[in-house]
């Protein structure tokens, strides 16, 4: 009787494991489920904000059917989810919320106003991708998609860390955007997202709607599958805030210095001008960064930060016709135009400080990097630090062997 | 054969004691301190190890229990009374881990929002954990080091490549008040030596037990160390928004993207070691009030679950209240308890060279006796204790 006693108690043990460690008795049928996987939000009218939630509803397919819908002029960010519940039936846990689009007009009071919201709670992952758009994130969300019907997976391609790697966007999510904004510069950037219309497909427009109360429906896309216009998206560009407000744009060549000089960008394409006798040649360069390093160094009192770039380049294409030995020969880089692509990415890693300190933006987190590794003289020089920074690059290309 | 086995212990310190530390214990530590969350949490680790080093050299001393010494030197009720209090500190060691416990598990494994009902279970296992005896208890060491050892590394090394460990940067740049505020604050994270003093006779000491006893507590001490270099590493400035830590370091992986977030399957597998880790002071909650009343252990154990529920019932909407109220006002208490009476124990309690040079117990009468002697002639306490398991 012991032993049977025993038995049945380790059985039900395991029993109870099972249901602490899954949530398999509380089974929810995939195709009854809607998912959140982005939210968009703009500023309204009177003050507060307009939150757009893409949804995506698995099909028995496989494939996800997509609507947005959008709660309009609440106070709170907290508000419009607790309301995208109340209106539609689903509760938006946010678990796979993978994007935050800020509309224009959040910029241009601190964005944290909206932002807060994702930071305090335990049911969305600060992993996801910030961008802010060129118009309203409504109408970006309501963009057509060239992969599918939800508009976010496309932006979320544009974004990815594989963009990242080319150097075409500087990609944030929201825990380094909150990081930069906590920490000492008071200081972040977003990729700045364009919508650009490309093509039209036959069909009717894709998306559903509906109205309840003060909710709308947005058209969503569906250019994949029901037809209607299909746009691709654009984020080589990026907006620099200082607390939480929009403050400058760096254009894309500075974008694209700023990753290859600071982020996780190792290989990217640019373009040089040099004159070869009296025409103007481009060359496409590939762009592999070998090494790269910034520091910030007291030099009498002065604050220096140092540049140090080592990189390998091949040409890819120019605009001219090549002779035979020059296309055999495509991976030599000429000596002139080694020189002129290391002046023209000094230029761009200059123009992008200089926009960046001239609004306050602390692009290369030099306070951060006083505080940490010279606490003695952050007292004395965080005040006017980005006046007085002196920017010194060391910037050497090589043909890649 | 009830007793517990020494590897047991060394596994307990290695791999389940730090878990317990890796929920809600590195927010709290980087909220105060900032990115100098590795001293306060160094001086406390210290200061547990060095008790447990006295405790070790009681055990050397003694193969007596901690409650048979103290109903020896100072008679059945103060035993009674001081099993009591501890069977108390034991039962209020157990609601933060808890309470941490319950976040964790309704917020990081469940896309929904589950209900209370989903965590319950939880208390069913402890109290078939409590009715066990400290062998069976033991057991689950073995299990915990393997998940622990594998999952851990995972986790660390997934972790890496977001980490920026300037971030630490510069030291002591809060000042040693803040650091010691911090550190008293963080105490009821510091329960292992109390622990300890349970198990004191309840594990057979062998030559170089406490070597190898200490080297992994070392061994645990650094895992918790190195996981909040991570941990303040990969969020600096917002680290103290974090409050699921162990859950959130890995998350940025960016190689885990076309995968989901795979990491999760380590995560589950240190919930596991979590839960071990939540028995163990329910268990030795159960132990004390045996020692304090005697009775059938399951009844103990029933008591204890039932309250343990209950209070995690009612502060379960109030979990910052409640964590605050035990590390900012309740500190003392674990002082007490954690460093205090071990440290007195393990002090005053100590058998007397003369009783040892008649061979009562110790290192070097045991060398003297046989093992069929030692055998033969268990102290009555000793004895006790053993029926007690039984």
């Amino acid at each position: 009787m012991k032993k049977f006693a025993r038995k049945a108690l380790l059985f039900a043990t395991g029993l109870l494991l099972l249901l602490f460690f899954t949530n398999n008795f509380g089974l929810i049928d995939i195709q009854k489920t809607a998912i959140v996987t982005a939210i968009g939000i703009d500023a309204a009218e009177e003050g507060g904000f307009d939150v757009t939630a893409q949804i995506a509803v698995p099909d028995a397919s496989g494939a996800d059917t997509a609507s947005n819908v959008t709660v309009r002029g609440t106070e709170t960010v907290g508000e419009a989810i607790a309301e995208l519940n109340r209106k539609t039936g689903w509760f938006p846990t946010l678990v796979h919320c993978s994007l935050i689009l800020l509309g224009k007009d959040t910029a241009q009071e601190n964005v944290f106003r909206a932002l807060d919201y994702f930071l305090r709670s335990e049911y969305v992952e600060d992993s996801c991708l910030v961008a802010l758009c060129e118009t309203t994130a409504a109408e970006t969300l309501g963009a057509g998609s060239p992969i599918g019907d939800l508009a976010s997976a496309a932006i979320a391609k544009v974004l990815s860390a594989e963009a990242q790697k080319t150097g075409l966007v500087s990609v944030t999510n929201l825990r380094d955007f909150a990081k930069g904004y906590f920490s000492e510069g008071e200081s972040g950037f977003l990729p700045q997202l364009s919508a650009l219309p490309q093509a039209k497909s036959e069909g009717g427009s894709g998306g559903q709607s509906g109205d309840s109360g003060n909710s709308s429906s947005a058209g969503g896309s569906g250019s994949g599958k029901s037809g209607g216009s299909s746009d691709v998206f654009d984020a080589s560009r990026t907006a620099l805030f200082v607390r939480g407000q929009l403050t400058a744009l760096l254009e894309t060549e500075e974008t694209l210095a700023y990753n290859l000089a600071v982020s996780g960008t190792d290989m990217a394409f640019g373009d040089v001008t040099v004159y070869e006798g009296d025409r103007e040649v481009i060359y496409h360069l590939k762009i592999d960064i070998g090494k790269k390093s910034q520091k910030l160094q007291i030099k009498g009192a002065l604050p220096v930060l140092e540049f140090s770039i080592r990189a390998q380049a091949q040409v890819v294409d120019a605009n001219k016709a090549g002779t035979r030995t020059e296309i055999a020969a495509t991976a030599i880089v000429p000596d002139h135009v080694l020189r002129a692509a290391e002046e023209r990415f000094e230029k761009e890693l200059r123009a992008a400080a200089d926009k960046a300190h001239a609004t306050g933006c602390d692009l290369f987190a030099l306070k951060q990097k006083l505080h940490r590794f010279h606490p003695k003289e952050y007292e004395a020089l965080q005040e006017n630090l980005l006046q007085d920074v002196r920017i010194t690059c060391d910037i050497r290309f090589e043909t890649m062997r | 054969m009830h007793k517990l086995n020494v590897r047991q212990i060394c596994f307990w310190l290695a791999a389940v004691l730090p878990v317990s530390r890796l929920i809600v214990y590195p927010a709290t530590l980087s909220f105060r301190a900032g990115n100098d969350l590795l001293w306060p949490a160094l001086w406390n680790l210290i200061a547990e190890g060095t008790v447990l080093l006295l405790l070790l050299l009681l055990a050397r001393r003694t193969r007596r229990t901690f409650f048979g010494l103290l109903r020896e030197r100072a008679g059945e009720a103060a035993a009674r009374m001081t099993a009591l209090l501890l069977a108390l500190f034991f039962a209020l060691a157990a609601v933060l881990p808890l309470l941490e416990q319950r976040g964790f598990v309704l917020q990081i494994l469940y896309e929904n929002v589950p209900s209370f009902l989903s965590f319950a279970p939880l208390f069913a296992l402890l109290l078939f954990a409590g009715a066990q005896s400290l062998r069976a208890l033991g057991r689950t060491m073995d299990i915990a080091l393997p998940i622990f050892a594998l999952c851990f590394m995972i986790l660390l090394l997934l972790a890496l490549p977001d980490a920026d460990f300037s971030a630490l940067l510069p030291v002591f740049g809060r000042g040693m008040g803040e650091q010691a505020r911090t550190a008293l604050f963080s105490l009821p994270w510091y329960t292992g030596a109390p622990c300890m003093l349970c198990f004191v006779g309840n594990f057979e000491y062998k030559e170089g037990c406490a070597k190898k006893v200490l080297l992994a507590y070392a061994i645990g001490a650094a895992a918790t160390l190195s996981f909040l270099a991570v941990f303040y590493a990969v969020f600096a400035d917002i680290s103290f928004l974090q409050h699921n830590a162990l859950a959130q370091i890995s998350k940025y992986a960016t190689a885990l993207t076309p995968l989901g977030r795979i990491d999760l399957l380590f995560v589950i597998g240190l919930t596991l070691v979590l839960v071990i880790s939540a028995c163990v002071p329910v268990r030795l909650c159960v132990h004390c009030l045996g020692e304090a009343f005697g009775g059938p252990r399951a009844l103990h154990a029933a008591i204890v679950s039932i309250l343990l529920l209950g209070v995690t019932v009612l502060l379960n909407p109030a979990f910052r209240e409640a964590q605050t109220f035990l590390s900012e006002r309740m500190w003392p208490v674990f002082a007490l308890f954690g460093y205090g009476l071990p440290l007195l124990a393990a002090l005053f309690l100590r058998e007397k060279k003369a009783h040892r040079s008649h061979g009562i117990e110790g290192k070097t009468p045991r060398k003297d006796l046989s093992a069929a002697d030692r055998t033969r002639a268990p102290s009555p306490e000793t004895g006790r204790t053993l029926r007690a398991e039984n």
